[in-house]
């Protein structure tokens, strides 16, 4: 095998999402390509070689760029648990916001870890309150979870162009397609635009922080 | 390899770079090396936006959804064709000169309902693992959030077909937690069987998309996070461009590219 190129994928930094176990199979076959030695570490947004360099120049915004995503997910993954716990759903809509809020978990954890690759301190998980009618029925559990998918979308999305390191963009990236997907079906389930715009819309941290705030006391 | 392997998709010693070969001469991009500037990724974008356009152009006309599906499969088309126009323009302003729109060949995706939204499935998802595995290359920031918004809308494209289509929610209608990057190669390798004149000798032969895809109800393609595997099955495939579908299964060791 010929020594690995890194220049030859993404601008010298792998994207690794690693999701589940084939992809991680997948990955490991072609660990000769990015290098890979004890560096792997298991479910991870980032691995291999480029990981030491990363840490070493982790760039502090780009650590407050995935807390700020994080306090996002945190805030999903507490939303689903929740509505999920109340018996709103069932059939294919229950099987699929199990998935997504399986999505949500997984995302706080690997930010989580991610954060901590980095170097930097994950921000612990906000005390989150909701409003008294946010799961009175399955239409406003719907309602609410689109809601948050779309915030979602933009956050990550509004963040792109401020995130770094090529590693943290390729999590990041990674991520967001994921809550776009979720945006979509979510509309579907309520009768909502599944496709508002041919490329997705941004806000800036200000603008969802301001919108967040109420369910973060 | 013969023609039964094929079908079944058994065959998976083949490199990207031969089916790469198989492309038409005027791909340039289809060479495993990196993308130089920004203008190449766009490019490389572009392509894969007509492609899509034009699928669907042709799939609604030859396909009659009804419904939210239709509504759901022409706002799709609407937005494909949206980017393949901000691409251009794109890359216009960066002094650069887009890429022609490639000749298609979509063979039995339209023969019905469930060829084409499978295809359409496999499309959305390769764009997604292209357009991630391409923006690492992107150096100018406004183009970054212009192609990540393009990569989050095609995730939307690919969900919505998949609920469409009844797949599982895990690994159907979503792929995981997180979204896979694909190489520009992979990506190329993936499209090969859709851009027409893509055979060894010659090139007029057409490429068939496999007639009768396996059933892909719920249930059916779990483990699959492409899509990719639902359009390989159950058909007969010119050869060059054949084991461009059968490279997607199996990531050929990079020492057999000749980028280096």
């Amino acid at each position: 095998m010929r020594p690995f190129n890194k220049n030859r994928v993404f601008g010298g930094e792998p994207v690794l999402g690693i999701a589940h176990e084939t992809d991680r199979r997948a990955f490991l076959r072609m660990a000769g390509l990015v290098g890979v030695g004890a560096g792997l570490v298991a479910g991870g947004l980032m691995t291999g070689a480029s990981s030491a360099a990363a840490v070493q120049a982790a760039d502090k915004g780009d650590i407050d760029i995935l807390n700020f995503a994080l306090t996002l997910e945190f805030l999903e993954a507490d939303f689903y648990a929740t509505g999920l716990k109340k018996g709103l759903i069932n059939g294919r809509e229950l099987e699929l916001i199990t998935e997504i809020a399986d999505n949500e978990s997984s995302h706080v954890t690997s930010v989580r870890a991610l954060v901590k690759q980095l170097g930097g301190t994950p921000v612990n998980k906000p005390t989150i309150k909701f409003p008294a009618d946010t799961f009175k029925d399955k239409l406003s559990f719907l309602k609410a979870a689109s809601t948050f998918e779309e915030v979602g979308v933009t956050a990550y999305h509004g963040q792109v162009g401020l995130i770094k390191s090529g590693d943290v963009l390729g999590a990041a990236a990674s991520i967001a397609g994921v809550e776009s997907r979720h945006a979509a079906v979510l509309a579907a389930l309520i009768g909502g635009n599944a496709f508002p715009a041919p490329i997705e819309k941004r806000r800036s941290k200000n603008e969802v922080a301001t919108i967040v705030k109420p369910f973060l006391s | 390899m013969n023609h039964q392997d094929l079908i079944k998709g058994q065959a998976t010693d083949v490199s990207p770079r031969l089916a790469l070969g198989a492309l038409n001469n005027r791909w340039a991009m289809a060479k495993a090396a990196d993308f130089a500037n920004d203008v190449e990724v766009l490019n490389f974008a572009l392509t894969l936006e007509f492609l899509e356009a034009e699928f669907y152009r042709q799939g609604n006309k030859a396909v009659q959804l009804s419904g939210i599906e239709g509504k759901f499969l022409k706002q799709i088309q609407s937005d494909e064709e949206s980017h393949v126009k901000t691409l251009i323009d794109t890359i216009k302003k960066l002094g650069g000169t887009p890429a022609e729109a490639p000749k298609v060949e979509f063979g039995d995706a339209f023969e019905n309902r469930k060829n084409f939204l499978t295809t359409s499935r496999t499309f959305e998802n390769v764009g997604v693992n292209a357009y991630l595995g391409a923006a690492g290359f992107i150096k100018d920031k406004g183009i970054l959030q212009a192609a990540a918004g393009i990569f989050g809308v095609e995730a939307r494209h690919a969900a919505i077909v998949g609920l469409l289509l009844g797949l599982p929610a895990k690994g159907g209608v979503f792929v995981g937690d997180v979204e896979t990057a694909k190489s520009k190669d992979e990506v190329l390798a993936a499209v090969a069987p859709f851009l027409a004149g893509g055979a060894g000798a010659g090139g007029t032969e057409k490429v068939i998309i496999p007639a009768g895809a396996p059933d892909t109800g719920a249930g059916g393609e779990a483990k699959d996070t492409t899509g990719l595997v639902q359009a390989t099955t159950g058909g007969v495939l010119v050869a060059g461009a054949a084991v461009a579908l059968i490279a997607r299964h199996r990531m050929a060791p990079r020492g057999e590219e000749d980028d280096d």
